[in-house]
């Protein structure tokens, strides 16, 4: 083949949609594999999420020792917090921490010098790591279910929701956490960002205290923020605590986030990148 | 708008805004309440047209603004005013389309990611360019018979040499066939042989009809490659042109740098054999510099007019570098003749 006949092969435009979907699933593949040649960093990981969910079972065990609190029992606490545990492993932090690094290195350069859309591709990377972190957290949940005696099922009739609202966790919380870390833009230093996130997600989520222990208000506040759908919704219908239409309700508001969540992102990706600068290299 | 140059650039300019801390930690506590910035032009209204098939060496010192044009001639960084064209294409509005026509290569960084076989990374550029598995593959082929690249395919990209990893980084840059690449300082810290390698690879690609925009500190990658010359200095261009003109004007001239057992008394003796260099002092008593050309003064000559006079220790000979011609370039030697 001529040399001039390479040049002119080479196409212009977007991909079509398949190739569109290959680049994706690539991506994905690759950010999986990333992860999975640390080994080692695997199980100190699997470790530390063990003990955090250990924790957070005979914390709840104590309080509810004098029986249940707010309609959770012991079982349906124990379930209330173990999915909320796997929701919780999802878009942990793989995401945000690449991003900052590269954003603060310069090396964004070189994401920007790739076809394929910057968010695009960090949720595709997203997806990546979200198998290596859904396996992770359901392999310690399903431990940690194990040692303390089992977890009741879904709540029958509520199976469809519960599948729609879990399917609706991972991008929710990529909308925040590609956020977060698009701020590194601003702020020149992720460390405080990232831990002011976590302690805002964990916090509003449910993850920590389920959000019916919280005052009325916050109650009400929180049922349209983000933030419950990143933990609290799927858990509560699991438990059977939002059913019917009312979790229907709760899965649309789920739903509108996801897309609310990803124009946000998608806007200041636009201011953020004229902020950019690269110096050096 | 259809452009009559493949890369039309004008009156481009860009300007970074810097945070303007005192020193020390008082300094950056004051920055936290009064927030001061200053401005620095990277870029200062450049106007640039390079045609198709084209070899452009883009030279100047270190924060001239070569980087951040290249960047802005690939999307990575939106420019404070002007415009830039890439095949009739704004790149930062139409970054994806212009991503699939351009290869590029920062020397300093890598595309590869970091904990994954080259092979992995390359096999995900060919998905994100939608190569078929055919066209990857003779791709491949291609870039292994100039880059030796099949030895590096198996390889995690953290273990690679820098050599290794900038032949694989021309690789990634180059496997969907672009026929613009901008290499931006694709030869920093590379050895000589490694060098030759590149350079090679280069003149290749230039003999097939790439247009080739060559970001460098070396000469010796510039005069190997390219047949004009831009030079920038303090974000503006400079020079502009035929890149022999420069080079046999500027770039002639060699200093050899001499250590002798005793100082001489006086420089003029030495300087009355070598009527065609320039004699000069060096950093201590014992050193003396010779600058000459060495198509009027052979190396030779040179040395035995100094044995003749003093004690040779020990030379060293300063071949010219880039940074000299665009020294003399900006200070005015080289005239209006030159200029855009």
């Amino acid at each position: 083949m001529s040399a001039a006949a390479l040049l002119e092969a080479a196409p212009s435009g977007r991909l079509p949609f398949a190739g569109r979907t290959r680049a994706r699933r690539s991506m994905a593949r690759t950010a999986f594999r990333s992860l999975v040649a640390h080994q080692v960093s695997f199980l100190f990981g699997l470790l530390a999420t063990a003990f955090a969910v250990l924790s957070m079972l005979y914390l709840w065990r104590a309080v509810l020792a004098n029986g249940p609190l707010h309609g959770f029992d012991w079982p349906h606490m124990r379930a209330y917090l173990l999915v909320t545990f796997v929701a919780g492993s999802l878009v942990s932090s793989y995401v945000d921490y690449r991003m900052a690094g590269r954003i603060l290195q310069g090396d964004v350069a070189m994401d920007l010098v790739r076809p394929v859309g910057y968010q695009d591709a960090r949720f595709a990377e997203a997806l990546g790591f979200g198998v290596y972190e859904l396996g992770t957290g359901l392999l310690v949940a399903a431990v940690a279910a194990l040692a303390f005696g089992g977890v009741p099922g879904p709540a029958p009739g509520e199976l469809g929701a519960f599948v729609v609202s879990a399917l609706l966790v991972m991008p929710l919380r990529f909308g925040i956490v590609y956020m977060s870390g698009l701020v590194v833009f601003w702020t020149q230093n992720y460390i405080g960002v990232q831990a002011g996130r976590i302690a805002l997600v964990t916090l509003c989520s449910g993850a920590l205290v389920p959000i019916a222990f919280f005052p009325g208000w916050a109650q009400d506040v929180l049922t349209y923020l983000p933030f419950a759908g990143m933990a609290s919704t799927p858990a509560l219908v699991y438990v059977g605590h939002l059913a019917g239409a009312e979790a229907w309700r709760a899965v649309a508001v789920q739903a509108f986030w996801v897309v609310g969540l990803w124009l946000l992102g998608r806007a200041l990706w636009g201011a953020a990148s004229r902020q950019l600068t690269v110096h050096g290299g | 708008m259809r452009c009559v140059s493949l890369i039309e650039v004008a009156q481009l300019r860009k300007v970074f805004r810097r945070a303007d801390k005192k020193p020390g930690l008082a300094g950056s506590v004051r920055h936290l309440v009064e927030r001061r910035f200053v401005d620095k032009v990277a870029v200062d209204d450049i106007d640039l047209r390079v045609e198709a098939g084209e070899a452009v060496a883009y030279v100047g010192p270190n924060g001239a603004g070569k980087s951040t044009t290249v960047k802005m001639l690939t999307g990575v960084l939106v420019p404070t005013s002007g415009t830039v064209h890439v095949e009739g294409r704004v790149p930062h509005k139409d970054r994806i389309a212009n991503a699939r026509r351009v290869g590029v290569v920062f020397g300093q960084r890598t595309q590869l990611w970091w904990d994954l076989p080259v092979r992995d990374s390359l096999e995900l550029l060919r998905d994100m360019h939608g190569l078929s598995d055919a066209d990857y593959r003779r791709n491949l082929e291609r870039l292994d018979a100039t880059l030796g690249l099949a030895e590096l395919l198996p390889v995690t990209a953290r273990k690679l040499s820098l050599g290794q990893r900038m032949r694989a980084d021309l690789a990634a840059a180059l496997v969907h066939t672009p026929p613009i690449v901008f290499l931006d300082e694709p030869t920093i810290g590379l050895d000589i042989a490694v060098k030759d390698r590149v350079r090679a690879f280069v003149r290749e690609l230039v003999a097939e009809g790439t247009t080739v925009m060559l970001t460098t500190h070396d000469l010796g990658d510039i005069e190997d490659i390219c047949r004009r010359l831009v030079i920038i200095d303090q974000g503006r261009i400079v020079y502009d042109g035929d890149i022999g003109t420069v080079v046999e004007t500027y770039a002639r001239e060699r200093t050899m740098h001499f250590s002798v057992a005793e100082a001489p008394a006086s420089l003029a003796g030495i300087a009355a054999r070598l009527p065609d260099a320039a004699v000069a002092e060096g950093p201590s008593d014992a050193q003396l510099d010779v600058t000459f050309d060495p198509a009027v003064v052979s190396s030779a000559r040179v040395l035995a007019a100094v044995q003749a006079e003093a004690d040779v220790v020990d030379l060293r000979i300063d071949e010219p570098a880039i940074e000299d011609v665009v020294r003399r370039v900006y200070a005015g030697e080289l005239g209006a003749g030159g200029m855009q």
